[in-house]
């Protein structure tokens, strides 16, 4: 989101503003908030200065405020392309995507050349799956601006939802030359992986993007390793008990300071592109993960203890890491998926952490449901409770991956415009023969979505025989 | 001079009574030229106590630290019924002689009476650290303890002043009886019962406790006899009258059990107590004369406040429930070692609630299976609270005490706790092998003290396998019942109407917390549930524990064990709905607390729903 462009020359007003929006920009949040308290007093209905503070307010999280602020600017100088640009990334946090649409539209009337309002558009257009106005956004862009990381990324995902891989992969690459993405591959002069084989040499894999990326293209693990003498892998302390599965690993870091030496690196995300991957050849080989068995041992164990003997059991998460850049629309509440738990005879297992385990503290449905979150110490906590579970369900989110990975029996929530890898229009997924894909029909329509889950799973628990104890 | 005179209404000067400087007192044995006072005081209080308070008071200007003046002079308050200045009077001496066992007594006695049993016990325990040997300290320390829901305790006491003296007076063996009864051991009670009536037949309050033991056991023809005995003693008693009024309603004959109530007042030489406008209260809601009855539970409230001299302690309240939510945090318990598993023996479900929730029915029905023993309200949980401390060796209060929990020398300490919780309810009976008929003895026992749940952080880290049952009802029926029933639990919470939904909802909110940072074996249960249908809500709670459904637990009102709580004679008829949304009669009385209680009223998934009539349909519990 942007702030700048008013015209400070002799204005002291317009001084403060700019400063007003360094700060914002470089994150000094409270100078910001003063300065244009400040401006505000002195110019209560001055368009600039409420747009700033709607964009303090939705980074404050008051998104609510920040709508209201942005409105009233563009209700007061409605013919300046930033306030529509702006308010259609809120309109878009909130959910309210028609409205976004509008505005980016609006943007691009008053700023026909402005790259940013048509990548922002795209992203607006990709949330409808209104896929082929967003690939004309993303085209016309780049013809504005060819090197746009931005528009770059957002063709990619298009493509790749479409199942488009070849494609896809290349634009894919973008994602590094995100602005968030620079700590994520390592400094240096060592070359990125041209995914040839080397007779000599060290291959450095990096757990780049989030858990759920590490452990679906963990699978490409072997196949880095049948090119490349040794590899050595780097990754968040989190990630160790998913690659530690892979033997063909010399050593795994989860600091850069302590990897040693490499001729190449390649993100994990990277390997796809390299093994040449399409939709007919994804290797959807599981499992590829496995519980450790002394530990599902002890949470079979503890869930025998914890749980009615005769219910089948269910593990559930509803939502992922809240930095998610689309967090907002593949994560949901416990409350929202009040039908799946008025399914009688079934026992559910919360794997939620974070923030949304709250939810758990307000739940006082019939059905039992254990809060294992905080017990959760590590991913092979995790793995092991899933080896000990009849079904997951679950969004997208790290859970989905490792229990497809599994091979255990899983169904995926996933949002209307769903993340590319996904892909459109199917239940299944070539990545996780064992995941059975659940589409929203709408944006954000969870409450549908959860009572086709509910009616599935009444099927599933009456397939299920558990022993009594 | 300063002649002003005290404000407390002791009729001594400001300066010779709350304003008197304690160092400026004379050593002890300075005063005694003054004894002839005194001795004319003490001589002339029966009858002409005028005279008596004269002499007092002119002792007293001489001589304000002379300790048995002032403690005469508070029993001629007390009779005069100004408890207040009985209080200050007592108060006084224990601060000018903290040795003085008699001055302690009576100050614990006069605690006792007036509602404040935590302080009671303070002072009979410094009674009885002064006066080891004095079979009034043992005696004074088992009434605070059986006062306070620790009947085994005192039933040590007791014993205790039995091997003190050479003839224990009936007095002692009515207490003993009584605190026997406490712990529901009805046979030898009533064998206690009558040696004490053999001792003394002329001591009413042995055949009035006897007839509240028989009523409590359901043999009302029995009570009404002994209470006709007691009646004959003390016809004027407002307790003997008080038990016919309640005899009379247990016989079905509400209208004729709230004219004896009235008649408690009707001369105009004394007033209703809290606990007699609580029982025309709930009288007055029998017989459906709401407003009324609203009424004088809100006069019997004014009442216990008044004796109390406050009401809900909000902010300290507040503060515990802060410190906790700060103290258990899923981060935190992450680095906390949990007990290992428990060494043999019943072990704890506990059944939570809020007071008035339905935790009584529940243990009951429970306590009705083979494997399952009512331990009842345990205060073990809340002991070890205050226990932690020192028994963690630590400088901190509870629960950041527990953060000695990282030190090596205490890694193990959660055992040790947890092995202190199970000794502590099993010496207090709640679970007794061969107590069902013979070895083995139960598998779990019940601990339903109320409000436990306000300590499930530390519950689940002693027991974080335990069966934790949450007995939920319409939170309007909670604070309406709570505020009809005279209850000190939860910082005095039930003293004021908005004091129970404050900490009714500060208590859901923790619970919440607790729930959404551990792994706790948790089930919610609602009461209307159970009365619904309690077959089902029992089968659900059963396998919960672990245990196979038990038809017996239906039939809960046969159990022939007592519960000792509020809720005793309910627990006695077979399921009732009449409980069940009652709060709707009483909506207009309690509008002034309906927001506090919305937010949690619409989490638990109730409504609030209008209506004087049976049970709508649009209002049943959701499923």
């Amino acid at each position: 989101m942007q702030g700048a462009g008013v015209s400070e020359a002799a204005d002291p007003l317009a001084a403060l503003l700019a400063e007003a929006s360094a700060d914002e920009q470089a994150g000094r949040l409270d100078a910001a908030e003063a300065k244009l308290a400040a401006a505000l007093r002195q110019a209560p209905d001055h368009p600039h200065a409420l747009h700033l503070s709607g964009i303090v307010a939705f980074r404050r999280g008051r998104e609510d405020d920040a709508q209201a602020l942005m409105e009233r600017s563009i209700a007061l100088a409605p013919d300046v392309a930033l306030y529509h640009r702006n308010i259609c990334a809120i309109y878009r946090a909130l959910g309210r995507l028609e409205e976004g649409r509008e505005a980016g539209l609006r943007a691009i009337a008053l700023a026909p050349d402005d790259p940013h309002a048509y990548a922002n558009l795209a992203i607006i257009h990709y949330d409808l799956l209104e896929l082929e106005a967003g690939l004309a956004c993303s085209d016309r862009a780049l013809e504005l601006s060819p090197e746009l990381p931005d528009a770059h990324f957002e063709r990619a995902e298009v493509l790749l939802l479409r199942g488009m891989l070849d494609e896809g992969w290349d634009e894919y690459e973008w994602r590094f030359k995100l602005p968030q993405a620079g700590r994520m591959l390592p400094k240096g002069e060592v070359p990125q992986w041209d995914g040839e084989r080397r007779n000599d040499g060290r291959l450095l894999l990096i757990g780049d993007q989030g858990f759920g990326d590490v452990i679906q293209f963990a699978r490409y693990i072997p196949w880095a390793a049948a090119r490349w003498p040794e590899i050595v892998a780097a990754c968040s302390a989190e990630m160790r008990p998913v690659l530690a599965q892979f033997p063909q690993i010399a050593s795994i870091h989860d600091r850069w300071e302590e990897v040693p030496s490499f001729d190449a690196y390649c993100p994990l995300s990277g390997l796809p592109r390299l093994a040449g991957t399409r939709a007919a050849n994804i290797p959807g080989t599981v499992p590829y993960l496995q519980a450790d068995p002394e530990r599902a041992l002890h949470w079979s164990g503890r869930l025998d203890r914890l749980l009615p003997p005769d219910l089948p059991r269910v593990a559930l998460a509803w939502a992922g890491r809240p930095a998610h850049n689309n967090d907002r629309n593949r994560s949901t509440t416990l409350d929202r998926l009040a039908p799946i738990l008025a399914v009688p005879g079934v026992a559910f297992v919360s794997l939620q952490k974070g923030p949304a385990r709250s939810g758990i503290g307000t739940y006082f449905g019939a059905a039992p449901l254990l809060n294992l979150g905080p017990s959760l110490e590590t991913f092979a906590d995790t793995m092991a409770v899933l080896a000990c579970v009849d079904l997951v369900i679950a969004v997208d989110t790290s859970v989905v991956h490792l229990a497809g990975a599994m091979a255990r029996p899983v169904w995926t929530l996933l949002p209307f415009a769903p993340d590319w890898r996904w892909l459109l229009n199917r239940p299944d997924t070539p990545w996780y023969p064992t995941m059975r894909l659940y589409r929203q029909a709408a944006p954000r329509a969870w409450d549908e979505l959860a009572g086709r889950v509910a009616a599935d799973l009444a099927g599933f628990r009456d397939k299920i025989q558990r022993p009594r104890a | 001079m300063d002649l002003r005179a005290c404000a407390c209404g002791s009729g001594l000067r400001h300066l010779r009574c709350c304003g008197l400087d304690l160092a400026t007192l004379s050593p002890p044995g300075a005063s005694e030229p003054l004894r002839p006072l005194l001795a004319e005081a003490q001589a002339a209080v029966a009858a002409q106590p005028e005279r008596a308070e004269a002499a007092l008071l002119a002792l007293l200007e001489l001589a304000p630290g002379f300790e048995e003046a002032l403690r005469l002079l508070a029993t001629l308050r007390s009779r005069q019924g100004r408890t207040a200045v009985e209080e200050v009077l007592l108060r006084r001496i224990v601060a000018i002689n903290p040795n003085n066992f008699w001055a302690t007594n009576d100050l614990a006695l006069l605690l006792l009476r007036t509602g404040r049993a935590a302080e009671a016990e303070t002072h009979a325990r410094n009674g009885l650290r002064i006066a080891p040997r004095e079979a009034q300290a043992h005696n004074l320390l088992g009434l605070v303890l059986t006062e306070i829901g620790r009947p085994h305790a005192g039933e040590h006491h007791y014993r205790q002043v039995l091997t003190l003296v050479a003839q224990p007076d009936a007095g002692l063996l009515a207490n003993l009886a009584w605190n026997l009864k406490s712990q529901g051991r009805a046979t030898e009670s009533r064998a206690v019962y009558e040696q004490a009536a053999a001792r003394d037949p002329d001591l009413y309050q042995t055949w009035l406790g006897w007839a509240r033991l028989e009523e409590a056991d359901r043999r009302l023809d029995r009570a009404r006899e002994l209470l006709e005995r007691a009646a004959q003693l003390a016809p004027d008693d407002p307790g003997v009258r008080m038990m016919s009024a309640i005899l009379t309603a247990r016989e079905g004959q509400p209208e004729a059990a709230l004219a004896e109530i009235n008649r408690l007042a009707d001369d105009g030489s004394r007033e209703l107590g809290p606990n007699e406008w609580m029982e025309k209260g709930r009288l007055l809601d029998q017989l459906g004369r709401t407003e009324e009855a609203f009424a004088a539970f809100a006069a019997g409230k004014a009442k216990a406040r008044a004796a109390l001299g406050h009401g809900y302690l909000a902010e300290q309240a507040a503060e515990q429930a802060r410190r906790l939510r700060g103290f258990f945090t899923a981060e935190r318990l992450a680095f906390i070692p949990r007990a290992r598993p428990a060494p043999a023996g019943p072990q704890p479900v506990f059944v939570l609630g809020f007071p008035r929730s339905g935790t009584t029915l529940v243990e009951q029905m429970l306590s009705c299976h083979p494997d399952i023993s009512a331990g009842d309200e345990l205060p073990v949980i809340h002991d070890l609270t205050q226990a932690v401390p020192r028994l963690l060796n630590s400088p901190l209060a509870y629960p950041e005490a527990l953060c000695e929990l990282w030190m090596a020398e205490q890694r193990t300490a959660l055992d040790r706790l947890r092995d202190l919780y199970l000794e502590g309810a099993w010496a207090l009976g709640a679970a007794m092998p061969g107590e069902h008929g013979g070895a083995p003895g139960p598998a779990w026992f019940t601990d339903k003290m109320p409000l436990n749940e306000t300590q499930l952080g530390l519950i689940g880290l002693l027991f974080p396998e335990a069966p934790l049952i949450h007995v939920l009802r319409h939170p309007l029926d909670v604070v309406l019942s709570v505020f009809a029933n005279q209850l000190t639990h939860g910082f005095f919470c039930a003293f004021e109407l908005e004091g129970v939904a404050r900490h009714y909802a500060l208590t859901m909110d923790l619970v919440a917390h607790y729930r959404a940072e551990m792994t706790l074996r948790y089930l919610p249960l609602r009461y209307e549930d159970l009365v619904a249908d309690p077959q089902a809500a029992m089968r659900r709670v059963l396998a919960h524990i672990g245990a196979p459904f038990d038809p017996a637990c239906l039939d809960f009102h046969a159990n022939p064990r007592h519960a000792r709580t509020a809720s005793y004679a309910q627990v006695t008829e077979p399921l009732y709905d009449r409980s069940v949304y009652r709060y709707r009669r009483y909506l207009r009385a309690l509008a002034p607390v309906i927001p506090l209680l919305e937010p949690v009223i619409a989490r638990l998934g109730y409504r609030i729903e209008t209506g004087d009539d049976g049970l709508g349909e649009q209002c049943k519990a959701p499923a």
